[in-house]
């Protein structure tokens, strides 16, 4: 820690200074849009560093902010350019059609036995892997219901933890689970970036 | 049992509400804010802004204008939405949840803003939302960096005397509330108050005073 950390905060400030010079040099949009998303993955990066269990429990709001302030702005570009939805896929790439199913499985089953944070962030690339190949017309709506249920058995567990701790176990498996859960739907929304029907 | 270390600066503390760890408090100071920011979150619930009439200058002329209510509801919300996420900055008693209040803010600054279809509202919109995303990094930052050198990020530790928050820490929330508070800065720029729903837009420039109130209240304190 005594020499990680300020050696990390160097490297965050070298990355900064480089994200900053990029931003200011770039002159398309939709090149900015891409560098600021880059430059917000320092901000985590910087609460990372503190490496505490309560570090790791705040990065998931700073990603969550971070991709709805990513959303909002990327719909903001869409609406003024006017771009619209291509009819047809934009490129036919055949590993993207047989790949998906079983990659997809593979990475949420790992995810699964790693639960927690780590399982979350494993589990979602292999849905938003499987999104960006599939597409995602019926999907998105069931993903939506198991993010809420999830969120509910999340905060149930801190009611384990705070009126019957000699539960505990029981209320840290809820989390891992619920957790693994939230962090997947939330990141498999990356997934979605193509656009669709029902974003 | 809760007795803020500081009172020169917002005064005794006047009810504390108790999350585990997490204490929201109202002083003097942050309960001015609070009703303040109350009375314009209520002006966006009640205002129907939807008959707006421009009175022609140098006559009797006036022009209805046409509102798409679609736009306005979504307008409404967003203005709501903000005002709500101002209220939890004002009563936050804790650095990281005071970050993320005010990134909600400048989220919902980007959606107000943007609910104007002209193609140089939205132009503004976006520049305002590049900024509002880069200035999560230094307030994001921040946070992290009292974290990591006071071990704490509750405000009842950090204004006591004995813990030092480093300056460059308090630098980087002032800069990231500056970014996420940016709005009625683009906004003098664009046609949007004399646009549609220009009620609603009072909500950026009620927002962003109140966010650079309060972090100036935080970081005197610590």
């Amino acid at each position: 820690m005594d020499v990680a950390y300020p050696a990390g905060l160097l490297v965050v400030a070298i990355g900064i200074v480089i994200g900053f010079a990029a931003l200011v040099r770039e002159k398309d949009d939709l090149h900015r849009i891409l560098l600021t998303d880059l430059a917000e993955v320092l901000a985590l990066v910087l609460i990372a560093l503190v490496a505490t269990d309560l570090a790791e429990a705040l990065i998931l709001p700073g990603l969550v902010v971070g991709i709805s302030e990513l959303m909002a702005v990327s719909e903001v570009y869409i609406a003024r350019e006017g771009l619209r939805a291509p009819k047809e896929p934009a490129f036919r790439i055949e590993v993207m059609e047989s790949a998906p199913g079983i990659l997809a499985l593979i990475l949420v089953a790992y995810g699964i036995f790693l639960s927690g944070f780590t399982g979350g962030v494993v589990a979602a690339a292999g849905a938003v892997f499987y999104f960006i190949c599939r597409g995602h017309a019926e999907q998105f709506e069931l993903i939506e219901t198991v993010s809420g249920y999830a969120w509910a058995i999340w905060i149930g567990a801190f009611f384990i933890f705070m009126f019957l701790p000699q539960y505990w176990f029981f209320a840290v498996m809820m989390a891992g689970g619920a957790i693994l859960l939230k962090v997947m739907a939330k990141m498999s929304l990356v997934g979605t970036m193509r656009g669709g029907p029902d974003v | 049992m809760f007795n803020l270390p500081t009172t020169n600066i917002g005064g005794q503390e006047l009810f504390v509400l108790e999350f585990g760890d997490i204490v929201n408090y109202f002083s003097p100071y942050t309960a001015v804010l609070f009703v303040f920011a109350l009375l314009f979150t209520a002006l966006a619930i009640v205002s129907r802004p939807e008959r707006q009439v421009d009175i022609a200058f140098g006559g009797d002329a006036y022009y209805a204008k046409e509102v798409d209510p679609n736009l306005l509801r979504f307008q409404r919300f967003m203005a709501i939405a903000c005002g709500l996420a101002t209220l939890g900055a004002m009563v936050s008693g804790d650095v990281f949840n005071f970050t993320l209040f005010a990134s909600m803010v400048g989220i919902t600054n980007i959606g107000i803003v943007a609910a104007y279809r002209n193609r140089h509202v939205l132009n503004a919109a976006f520049q305002y939302g590049i900024v509002a995303m880069l200035a999560t990094v230094p307030l994001f930052g921040g946070a992290a960096i009292v974290l990591a050198s006071t071990g704490t990020l509750s405000m009842w530790e950090l204004f006591t005397d004995g813990v030092a928050v480093p300056l460059i820490a308090k630098a980087f929330l002032v800069l990231g509330v500056m970014g996420e508070g940016m709005a009625p800065f683009y906004v003098a720029k664009a046609e949007i108050t004399r646009a549609q729903g220009a009620p609603f837009i009072l909500m950026v420039h009620v927002s962003s005073l109140l966010l650079f109130l309060r972090v100036i209240e935080i970081v005197i304190s610590m």
